[in-house]
């Protein structure tokens, strides 16, 4: 089934302080045409949430060709611990040579990241999210403490939706912490990323991902060489709430 | 896009009373394109005071960046376009190119979760 009529700000309010087991199920019982995006690092709990709820479960991933060789390692490994079958989103092809052959292999130390994470990244995953009618990440509030948008447990996705191809977004964690996701992965004997043993935290591209220290937060170990965030963009969200 | 609908772009002025250099960059291309014409109202978001047009339609429609377009048309919910390179392709019919609509929401949008 798919529910044409789902009205997420209601959810949103009423799923907020529900359990990320919960917001799955509503997800997967509400939506057919869905799919769980995994980076191949923490949010493997949600494969282990979901298979549990609905054993074939689609699940994306995006693979940028920048990956580090021990997450493909792991994206192998958990396409067979849970027999899940995984389908990998791939750059275009044109694009990724073009840009190489104009700027070579590490214009984003130089250039910012966005373009080459235009090309790796958001292409493959719009083509992917216009086949579906919801999906699900693993983001979490946690996780980009200087970003004032909020993360909502399920939210109309106005990035990859539009009104007229409307998309639905999940996110189960947003109110967990790393420490609890970590939890449930010891706790459930979750397969994790061989990196986080070796200090990363936050994993992406091989080149953009560096482990961190101790206290260090783990938006820490990406784009370092950049500004912390790009706010020049962003309207006060304390001016737009306090004032109609 | 037909002759009843209406676009409104909301531009920034910075708390310290400096235009938006993206909403100036955005500006500049729609006039090189020829699509200024297009644009019915141009709202500004003076982050100086919340009372301004662009801050109440940024309040009503929930969006926290800059620039963005509103677009009316009778008979429909308003549709709003947070990234510049879509609204130009969906709502202008231009042609534009992939690869700089992902550029573009990259730096948009809150897309480093991704």
């Amino acid at each position: 089934m798919t529910d044409k009529s789902f009205n997420t700000e209601a959810l949103a309010a009423e799923y907020d302080q529900r359990s990320p087991q919960d917001i799955l199920k509503l997800a997967l019982e509400s939506f057919d045409n869905i799919a769980i995006s995994f980076s191949g690092a923490e949010d493997v709990v949600l494969i282990d949430m979901a298979v549990k709820i609905r054993p074939d479960v689609p699940v994306f991933s995006l693979d940028t060709g920048r990956l580090h060789a021990e997450t493909y390692r792991f994206l192998e490994q958990v396409r067979q611990h849970y027999n899940i079958n995984i389908e990998f989103m791939f750059p275009d092809t044109a694009q990724i040579e073009a840009l190489v052959r104009e700027k070579g292999l590490f214009s984003f130390y130089r250039d910012g990241h966005q373009e080459c994470c235009g090309i790796r990244k958001v292409v493959p995953l719009k083509r992917k999210l216009a086949s579906v009618d919801a999906w699900i990440t693993g983001q979490r509030k946690d996780q980009s403490p200087g970003t004032r948008t909020a993360v909502p447990v399920v939210q109309d996705d106005k990035a990859f939706g539009s009104p007229d191809n409307p998309l639905v977004k999940f996110n189960p964690l947003s109110n967990w912490s790393s420490a609890e996701v970590w939890n449930y992965i010891r706790s459930n004997d979750v397969p994790f990323n061989e990196l986080h043993n070796k200090g990363y935290i936050s994993i992406g591209c091989e080149p953009c991902t560096r482990p961190v220290l101790p206290n260090q937060h783990e938006r820490e170990g990406r784009w370092w060489w950049e500004e912390a965030t790009m706010k020049e963009c962003g309207l006060h969200s304390g001016n737009i709430k306090n004032k109609a | 896009m037909n002759a009843a609908t209406r676009i409104t772009m909301v531009k920034k002025i910075l708390a310290d009373g400096s235009p938006c250099k993206k909403c100036g960059e955005v500006e500049a291309r729609l006039r090189d394109g020829n699509y200024l014409d297009s644009i019915d109202h141009i709202a500004v978001a003076d982050e100086r005071d919340p009372d301004s047009e662009g801050m109440k339609l940024a309040n009503r429609y929930q969006i926290e960046r800059a620039p963005f377009f509103i677009v009316e048309e009778p008979g429909r919910e308003p549709r709003v376009y947070t990234v510049f390179m879509r609204f130009l392709k969906e709502v202008l019919r231009a042609e534009v190119d992939d690869k700089d609509e992902g550029t573009e929401m990259m730096r948009s949008s809150d897309m480093d979760y991704i």
